[in-house]
């Protein structure tokens, strides 16, 4: 009996740790991304066009945040709205054999690996264009937000009570008036929600840009049919350089996108706890 | 047009379900009719297929005709939008939209279907609607206050003045007091006995005491047939039929 | 009818653009890769070479960096992510659960480029120093840690992948963890079992979402492209051990896009190894499905 309990005490304690190695990274994370990017942060950071590669304490990431404001703007309208709709689809003929396969595609949507996407997006967009373009990230970036979206729009719909959908009709208005107005109101923290991670997702994702946008340095904005920068894409590409300025400005850049992120995160987690209530 | 609501051999499925078995069943005007009858009988179904609300359920399957104002909502050229702005209803669960506040709640119906013209008119309209259905008094230093915050009796009222406000022709109540306390309850029946002045209210209701003191003419209805139907102080004192007076004396569920 | 048909018409356009995507999405996959296929057939998937200017390639050493980063990080990160699922529900107050989810899910949001770049400069050198050298000093004979071991290296990859990857797993183990019902947990009490048992007798109740959760850990980590591109070391040969450098699929196809249109069939081959990523989720996760399926049968 005692051998037991003392085993007892040992697993327990052992889960314990393992749990807390778990955790601990999220930690050092952090932590170690504040830490050195702080070092480099200032508001001009923020605005500047980036250092030359041997170069002075100037510089910043102006247009790769101006790059990742505009990528996330249009794709999360773009995969933002075609969710949102697929989403109200699949709660509204949810018995409809079209919702299963709907469900079926939006799952393989999800599960495929966004370098996968990216190349599509390559493929349809870039190719044919001759140059990496804005638009085909916002497009590869739509097609990564498009399953999340319409799933959590389907959940906040669904869990709208049947007596208010009752309600709502009974006013006499169109299903467009009933699903886009008194609904989509009814449901907005989730569908708020839903918008939210997407929009975290558009902000943070690297590998469909890879192939998308090129990555400029050398100005904010040039079109959508020309390249564009973007965070992600220039911590990735800064990282792996051989210099050691570059190192600095991409703690800097993985600082401000993580800020970026964190802020989504605890705005979406203040919703969540209310729609619970 | 002598009925308000003249239902013709009407069939209702839900999948396989046969669940209202060749209705009929003449509803005159400006009266308060109830549809009474024991638990699964088909009644909240056939109070659903005069609005055209039973076609949300993706397993319903409607057969017959449905005359509302000399026209047959199920017909093929009558949008059941229509339909339910001919017949407004009020739910067994009051359910005001809980997001809205009072005023919103009454206000949506007009403003969606473009009833009133200006906010005057919308605001002329909300205290109209309210008065008429016994709440006006209670609520209108606190217009702007979330519907959910109201008594349950105060929310089916709400409820009431929000399908008033629409100024339909028929009023449909599913056993509208069934989840309100005996005080709210017989405010609400008070009301009804008002409202027919000017609408005709079907009411669909589990206790066969209510239907005898609110209604002018009755339908039993059970398993999904209309069993009798008449002048409720003819039916209540000799009913024509064996289970309608098992019914009504009370040994039915 | 006018206004409901109108209505699913409309909404109707939206279903057909998520299958035109996937599909869209898997024809230009086989399409694009064709042209390796047609060259070098079976050969691009058993023969590990990557010689551009030769236009000769074959990405086995990519599907076995694949394999091996992925299963190291499904083997660490599974009696991990156990571990977290049951003391969050187990070893905390109820109140303290919210905040160890909020913090799993808030792993789960970090975009990879952090992940890869943390990897990069701050994880694999700790790594390196602490458990990779001494490993390869003391156990040196075995196989797996015969390489000398770099910073970046399989490894690296697969260790990072595994605190990717964890959040993922616990989430789906909490939930069933959680859904087990009241009675099983009481009468296991009942007969003077300690907690460590209980647990132990809830978790084999839940084998089948554990297996759901490797599944989807293992799929992710085959997905998965930056946080290893930033660390595998990149090196196109056949691995001997785990401390050797490497290539994934997905980080194959990331480091050499840039040189791709440089040369005629190098599109081709990445789309290729594309493609072969696909059907390799997809075979494992039809497997998942299947295993789970059984598991749950069997009960």
């Amino acid at each position: 009996m005692i051998a037991r309990k003392v085993k007892n005490k040992i697993m327990i304690g052992l889960i314990g740790l393992l749990a807390i190695v778990s955790a601990a990274p999220l930690f050092a994370i952090i932590a170690s991304i504040y830490v050195n990017g702080a070092r480099i942060i200032s508001p001009r950071f923020l605005v500047d066009f980036p250092p030359p590669p041997l170069g002075g304490s100037d510089g910043g990431i102006g247009p790769a945040l101006v790059g990742t404001l505009i990528l996330m703007a249009l794709s999360i309208l773009i995969g933002g709205g075609l969710g949102l709709f697929t989403g109200i689809f699949l709660s509204e003929y949810g018995h409809h054999i079209l919702s299963h396969y709907t469900r079926l595609s939006l799952q393989i949507m999800v599960e495929f690996p966004t370098v996968i996407i990216g190349l599509f997006a390559y493929a349809v967009l870039v190719l044919p264009l001759r140059s990496f373009n804005a638009f085909a990230g916002a497009f590869a970036l739509a097609i990564v937000i498009i399953p999340y979206v319409a799933l959590q729009v389907r959940e906040a719909y669904a869990s709208i009570p049947y007596s208010l959908k009752e309600a709502a009709y009974s006013l006499g208005v169109s299903p467009f008036v009933v699903n886009l107005r008194i609904l989509l109101s009814v449901a907005r923290r989730g569908v708020a929600t839903a918008l939210l991670v997407g929009l975290a997702r558009a902000a943070g994702e690297t590998a469909p840009l890879l192939f998308t946008i090129l990555g400029t340095t050398l100005s904010y904005f040039e079109g959508l049919d020309k390249p564009i920068g973007a965070v992600p894409l220039l911590i990735y590409n800064f990282a792996l350089s051989p210099y050691e300025r570059w190192h600095e400005v991409a703690w800097g850049a993985a600082a401000v996108l993580l800020t970026i992120i964190l802020a989504l995160f605890i705005v979406t987690r203040s919703l969540v706890k209310e729609v619970k209530l | 047009m002598r009925w308000a609501v003249d239902v013709r051999n009407l069939n209702v499925w839900y999948g396989l379900k046969h669940v209202l078995k060749n209705v009929s069943l003449r509803i005159p005007r400006n009266m308060v009719f109830a549809i009474m009858g024991p638990s699964g009988c088909g009644k909240s179904t056939l109070l659903r297929a005069m609005n055209r609300l039973l076609e949300l359920n993706p397993l319903a399957k409607v057969e017959g005709e449905v005359w509302i104002n000399g026209v047959n909502i199920y017909s093929d050229e009558v949008d059941p939008m229509d339909a339910r702005r001919l017949a407004g209803m009020v739910f067994q669960v009051p359910n005001p939209f809980p997001h809205l506040s009072i005023y919103e709640n009454v206000a949506l119906g007009p403003k969606l279907n473009g009833i009133v013209r200006s906010k005057k008119e919308l605001d002329e309209l909300v205290e109209w609607a309210l008065r008429k259905a016994y709440l006006w008094d209670e609520v209108k230093d606190e217009l702007k206050k979330p519907a959910a915050r109201l008594s349950g009796g105060q929310q089916q009222r709400l409820c009431i003045a929000r399908t008033l406000a629409l100024k339909p022709k028929i009023i449909l109540m599913d056993e509208p007091t069934a989840n309100l306390d005996p005080v709210a309850a017989s405010k609400i029946e008070e009301l009804m006995l008002e409202l027919k002045e000017d609408y005709t209210v079907v009411i669909v209701t589990h206790n066969p005491q209510q239907a005898a003191r609110v209604s002018d003419y009755v339908a039993f209805l059970y398993m999904g047939e209309v069993i009798e139907v008449g002048e409720t102080s003819n039916v209540f004192t000799t009913p024509k039929h064996e289970l309608t007076e098992k019914y009504v004396v009370g040994k039915m569920g | 009818m006018r206004s409901e048909r109108k209505f699913f018409m409309f909404l109707l356009v939206f279903p057909i653009i998520s299958f035109i995507i996937v599909a869209g999405i898997i024809f230009s996959l086989i399409y694009t890769s064709f042209p390796i296929f047609l060259k070098e057939g079976l050969r691009f998937i058993v023969t590990a070479v990557w010689n551009p200017p030769k236009e000769d390639y074959g990405i086995l050493h990519a599907i076995v960096g694949t394999l091996i980063t992925s299963g190291l990080a499904v083997g660490i990160a599974t009696p991990l992510a156990i571990s977290l699922a049951v003391f969050s529900i187990e070893l905390v107050p109820t109140k303290l659960r919210d905040v160890i989810n909020s913090l799993s899910d808030l792993m789960a949001s970090l975009p990879t480029v952090i992940y890869g770049l943390w990897g990069l400069y701050v994880f694999a050198p700790l790594l390196h120093q602490y458990v990779m050298l001494p490993l390869h000093e003391y156990l040196g004979f075995i196989p797996l840690f015969s390489t000398k071991p770099s910073p970046t290296n399989l490894f690296t990859a697969g260790t990072l992948l595994a605190i990717m990857v964890i959040p993922f797993s616990s989430s789906v183990i909490r939930e069933a963890y959680e859904a087990v019902p009241q009675g099983l947990k009481e009468a296991a009490y009942s007969i003077g079992m300690t907690q460590w048992e209980v647990i132990k007798v809830m978790t084999g109740y839940i084998k089948s979402a554990i297996f759901a959760g490797v599944i989807l850990a293992l799929g992710r980590a085959m997905g998965e492209t930056i946080a290893v591109a930033m660390v595998v070391g990149n090196t196109p040969t056949l691995p001997k051990s785990l401390f050797d450098m490497g290539y994934t699929v997905s980080s194959l196809i990331a480091n050499q896009f840039p040189n791709a249109e440089s040369y005629d069939y190098m599109v081709a081959a990445l789309f290729g190894g594309a493609f072969l990523l696909f059907l390799i989720g997809l075979a494992i996760n039809i497997l998942g499905l299947r295993l789970v399926r059984k598991v749950v049968t069997q009960r």
